[in-house]
């Protein structure tokens, strides 16, 4: 069941959540809404799900597999809603949570007592919360609970599965856990599935297909090593990992990297870094300002030594028994993959922390 | 040389509490808490007991006469009648209102607030007056209610012979006035604190508005809907000053146990008028019990929430 959202524009009164996008998921794909807080992307999802719907004048369309759906309420287009506070009935047990949706079926279409228990225990089996059938949503901890929303929106077997910052509330070692299960079950079932989060480690881990929002707009649709490694505009860079920002030191010239030109910005990831003791082809020179050795990955922190901006390298400890850098030690950097972008807001340099020598 | 030993001697010296900064002085507390005794003693509960008292003065044969006039049993009757038709329509209104209020934004929502909080905000014979003013003999909608008398409508009417003021129906409506805001004010901030996700939710799942309305919202503020029935219902047995106003005081057809009780003691029979008081003096009781049992089951239920 592919979806398919055209001219969506939602304004709140004087304040723009979504600035005419357009959105294409494929049948059986998963993809994440990924983006700061206030991007709009949980109003996307809404607006999918049929719990919002696009501003009057603007023609806005959802449809899922070519019929048009924007017109039919949430109930009736097949969606299976997960909400970021998992929103159970706390007045209902967990197993009356999940048949939820099959008992207010009408009565033509409604399966008999027996069916509406065989599928809620298969259900509760799937999500791993055999046996807790009996239990009051205030008797869960959070990742329980989330499992009985997930649970309970899989019930009426719906064509497309949304799920709203699912693991936001939950502590890592849950998340870690919910993320392992939620990419089995969709190589299972492929269900076209749509999440939003602000995670993008999440994002880059579980999803198929990642469109990075910002400010009510998309800014990049891809694949997670897509979006990763050519990220289309500085948001994007600066959005998925970290980055080092350069403004005025030009980088040597070789056959693929220019000089900056003035007015860009140029972005570096810190392990693109290479360090070492000698120039070398493509070097500039650096200052050694701080090691930080603790963790996976050494940090040194530089600074370039002709134009004084700071710079962050992430290096294997290995590099560092090498070097053995000292503070003020001026050793040798080549910043690889560097991506230059001019005419962006972000170009314009934020004033930098003097460094001190 | 410090080790185990001379920390085992140290601790053998008797501990004394500190005061945490934080908490006042025992003497503070007990005073306050002496004050706040008092002051319900004095205020509530000895008048209470007065009543109970003066009732049963004359003898328990007396106060069971005083009840059985025939004044007073139609007083108690009206009373009663008045409570079954206002509690159910304004527990309607009240939660038909909290519900738009709570779950939706609409342009005259914060037009609809303040009228909801109206009544508490209008003196009670002021209250009983509006309705002299509309439907008073001289008042804009009496010649219309009372159509016989007038020209051209009485004959199209075929002489309606309505009377509300200084009838039933106007003490129906004094009364629903003074008693809308219990059940929608005891609503609105219990809905507005569940917020609506589990409707939405309700709605994913192919609920049309009745089945989200029964089955998600209603059990989610049962004993909010309780309390503030149980409330309006106090109210509306005891209302006097707008249903005196409206009534017309005639005996056995137009007073209510609030305005008996007023009858008699303008009468000077005093034990009778005790009499008639214990009676709502039980209501008041009865109804504080069903709050604090409420508080208990409801309180319960939230210290189980904060998981």
């Amino acid at each position: 069941m592919s979806i398919h959202a055209v001219n969506i524009r939602k304004t709140f009164g004087q304040y723009v959540a979504l600035e005419n996008l357009e959105l294409k998921v494929p049948t059986g794909g998963l993809t994440a809404l990924l983006g700061p807080s206030g991007s709009g992307k949980t109003t996307l999802l809404r607006i999918i799900a049929g719990l919002e719907f696009p501003d009057a004048g603007s023609n806005g369309r959802v449809s899922f597999h070519g019929e048009d759906v924007t017109n039919t309420p949430p109930g009736e287009r097949g969606v299976g809603f997960v909400f970021q506070h998992y929103a159970l009935f706390r007045h209902l047990t967990v197993f009356e949570n999940v048949a939820f949706g099959l008992r207010i079926r009408p009565r033509a279409t409604r399966p008999n007592n027996r069916e509406i228990t065989d599928r809620v225990n298969k259900l509760l089996e799937l999500v791993k919360l055999p046996g807790l059938g009996g239990r009051y949503p205030k008797q869960l901890s959070g990742g329980q609970r989330q499992r009985v929303a997930l649970a309970r929106a899989l019930a009426t077997e719906p064509k497309v599965l949304l799920l709203d910052e699912p693991f936001g509330a939950l502590d890592a070692k849950v998340r870690k856990e919910l993320r392992r299960w939620l990419r089995q079950f969709h190589e299972s079932i492929h269900m076209t599935t749509v999440f939003v989060t602000h995670d993008q480690e999440e994002a880059l881990e579980l999803a198929d297909e990642v469109v990075v929002m910002n400010n009510a707009k998309i800014e990049q649709v891809g694949p997670p090593q897509d979006v990763y490694d050519h990220p289309g505009t500085p948001f994007v860079f600066e959005f998925l990992g970290n980055v080092n920002r350069l403004y005025e030191t030009p980088l040597p010239q070789t056959a693929d990297e220019p000089l900056v030109p003035p007015g860009a910005v140029t972005y570096v990831r810190p392990h693109d870094i290479e360090l070492r003791r000698e120039p070398f082809p493509g070097s500039i020179p650096v200052v050694v300002h701080h090691v930080f050795s603790a963790g996976p990955w050494a940090r040194v922190q530089l600074v370039t030594n002709h134009t004084g901006e700071w710079l962050d390298a992430e290096v294997s400890h290995e590099v560092i028994e090498r070097l053995q850098p000292k503070y003020a030690q001026l050793i040798h950097a080549c910043l690889h993959r560097p991506r230059v972008f001019v005419g962006f807001p972000e170009s314009q340099p934020t004033p930098p922390a003097a460094p001190k020598a | 040389m410090a080790g185990p030993a001379t920390s085992l001697v140290k601790r053998a010296r008797p501990i004394v509490p500190l005061r945490r900064s934080t908490t006042e002085p025992p003497w503070v507390r007990r005073l306050l808490t002496g004050i706040a005794l008092v002051f319900f003693v004095l205020f509530l509960f000895v008048p209470l007991a007065e009543v109970f008292y003066e009732a049963f003065r004359k003898g328990v044969g007396l106060y069971f006469d005083a009840l059985s006039t025939h004044d007073a049993w139609e007083a108690i009757k009206l009373t009663l009648f008045v409570a079954v038709i206002c509690v159910p329509l304004n527990t309607i209104f009240g939660v038909a209102a909290a519900w738009a209020i709570a779950k939706y934004r609409f342009p005259c929502r914060s037009l609809l607030l303040t009228l909801v909080d109206l009544p508490f905000a209008v003196s009670p014979v002021i209250a009983g007056l509006i309705y002299v003013l509309i439907f008073g003999a001289r008042g804009w909608w009496g010649p219309y209610m009372n159509a016989g008398d007038h020209p051209w409508l009485g004959s199209w009417l075929n002489g309606y012979d309505i009377k509300v003021i200084f009838a039933v129906p106007g003490i129906v409506l004094a009364t629903l006035f003074v008693s809308f805001p219990f059940v929608a004010r005891e609503l609105i901030p219990l809905m507005e604190a569940q917020g609506n996700d589990e409707e939405y939710a309700a709605l994913t799942l192919g609920a049309n508005g009745w089945q989200t309305f029964w089955r998600v919202t209603l059990p989610n503020i049962k004993w909010g809907l309780f309390y503030g029935v149980i409330l309006c219902n106090a109210r509306t047995m005891g209302e006097f000053g707008a249903v005196s106003v409206v009534s017309g005081h005639i005996r056995g057809k137009t007073n209510t146990l609030p305005l008996h009780i007023e009858v008699l003691y303008n009468d000077y029979q005093m034990s009778a008028a005790f009499a008639c008081a214990s009676l709502l003096a039980f209501l008041a009781m009865i109804t504080l019990a069903l709050k604090s049992f409420i508080e208990w089951r409801h309180g319960r239920a939230h210290t189980k929430a904060a998981l």
